[in-house]
């Protein structure tokens, strides 16, 4: 029993877990601040503001993330002349790719509270930038939950294309433990349980988060 | 202390006030009426910059609004503003709703704020719901709240925007006691409203406005015991019939 690739597998899909965990993190902290700001652009009054926002969301929507990967790894590299450590790629790719979608979420949530809010807000003097602080924005950080989870998921799923540049992640993992061992079938599903035991509690939470707000 | 001169707000194509010149004196109760498309509401929202006039000049005791962004949010604070559906922030609680300008704006610590909203929160009779979040409140307590939020910074004048059109009929009667008390003490108002028993009461001065256009104006018993117009012949007819 002991030597069931099952078993065998566990400790290097472990050590990818928390290389997957690192980078979803640290990339979607990221991603997060850079979707703020794109998403926040794209509602500006300001029309470069609004332009420069909506080329970054539209090239990286439309685009695959691996090809943003390589992008940023190979092509960058070459570009600054310099080595760019893989780890940080990833991250960087996360962030830049995940920031679109969230860019796009932050923009959604925004124009979802009701404008009656807003002129609730300035009527009382508060300036623009407080009213979205105090006003708006606290309200639609509430509706931006869900599909933060969501992207959440995505993202964490995405991270398994890093294997590609060696970066030691879940897959990466398991392709290293069949590449010596020959048992794929055994390593993917592993594997594979690996990701949906941390998807599945998330979806099934970020679903009852939903149904709170709507609740309300 | 409130003049619009030649006023006009055109949306787009659509003209929605042509030229008005209004005029409100400080301690005045001026109630709006009319048809609904008339332009009463989008009159009043351009008083307080929430609308920008196409054409022509507002000016509260004479400073302009066709000014920068900061001093026409300086000159917004001292109009206070109630909306027909409320908009109280249903994330904070009945006395952040009403501190949070007073805090911002004003730069109120936390405790003279608090204060303020106390002794408002008491006189609109509600000193009970204080730390409660809007959604359990009723539509007139909601109203209510609405009316301190904007007395909390201690408007200069009254904006009231069709202030009971969403209350159920048996809440009209708490808002508009709580307005009747503002009147008493000298409150300067401008109300848009659909309740003739109200302007009758207590206007100083009732305006009939149609197709953005002030039609008619004068004293409540001119306007609705002899109007001159067809047009507010006609309105009144048709009001008064339903009620």
């Amino acid at each position: 029993m002991m030597d069931s690739p099952y078993i065998e597998v566990l400790p290097f899909l472990f050590r990818g877990l928390g290389w997957t965990l690192l980078i979803t993190f640290t990339g979607l902290l990221f991603g997060f601040g850079l979707g703020t700001a794109a998403g926040l652009a794209r509602l500006s009054r300001k029309g470069f503001c609004r332009g420069l926002a909506t080329v970054y969301v539209e090239v990286i929507r439309g685009t695959p993330i691996l090809a943003q990967l390589l992008f940023v790894y190979f092509g960058l590299s070459e570009l600054l002349s310099m080595n760019i450590h893989k780890l940080a790629a990833a991250i960087l790719a996360i962030a830049v790719n995940s920031g679109a979608y969230i860019a796009e979420i932050v923009r959604g949530a925004v124009q979802s509270i009701d404008v009656g809010q807003r002129e609730a807000g300035r009527s009382l003097g508060l300036s623009r930038s407080q009213t979205m602080r105090y006003v708006i924005w606290p309200q639609a950080l509430r509706r931006m939950i869900p599909p933060l989870g969501n992207q959440f998921i995505i993202s964490l799923k995405d991270t398994s294309l890093f294997s590609v540049i060696a970066v030691g992640e879940i897959l990466y993992q398991a392709r290293q433990y069949y590449q010596s061992t020959f048992a794929p079938f055994e390593a993917l599903t592993m594997a594979c349980l690996l990701y949906l035991l941390i998807t599945i509690p998330s979806s099934v939470y970020l679903r009852r988060v939903e149904q709170r707000l709507e609740g309300k | 202390m409130i003049r619009t001169r030649d006023l006009c707000k055109r949306f787009g194509e659509l003209t929605v006030l042509r030229n008005i010149d209004l005029e409100v004196h400080p301690g005045e109760v001026v109630c709006i009426i009319g048809p609904s498309g008339s332009g009463k509401s989008t009159l009043l929202r351009c008083l307080n910059g929430l609308e920008t006039a196409t054409g022509g000049e507002v000016t509260i005791d004479g400073d302009s609004l066709n000014t920068t962004e900061a001093k026409i949010n300086q000159l917004r604070a001292r109009l206070g503003m109630v909306f027909q559906h409320f908009n109280l922030f249903p994330h904070l609680s009945v006395l952040e709703n009403i501190t949070l300008a007073p805090r911002n704006v004003q730069g109120k610590t936390r405790a003279e704020a608090a204060a303020i909203a106390e002794r408002l929160l008491e006189k609109v009779g509600l000193s009970d719901k204080a730390h409660v979040r809007p959604n359990l409140l009723s539509g007139g307590q909601k109203q209510r709240v609405a009316i301190a939020r904007a007395l909390a910074m201690r408007p200069e004048a009254m904006l009231f925007d069709e202030p009971t059109s969403a209350l159920d009929p048996e809440l009209v009667g708490e808002v508009l006691a709580v307005m009747e008390d503002l009147v008493k003490e000298g409150m300067t108002m401008v109300v848009v409203t659909h309740e003739m028993g109200f302007a009758r009461r207590v206007g100083s001065r009732v305006l009939f406005m149609d197709e953005g256009r002030i039609l008619e104006e004068g004293t409540p018993e001119q306007l609705f015991d002899h109007p001159a117009h067809p047009r507010t012949r006609a309105f009144l007819g048709n009001v008064l019939r339903m009620s």
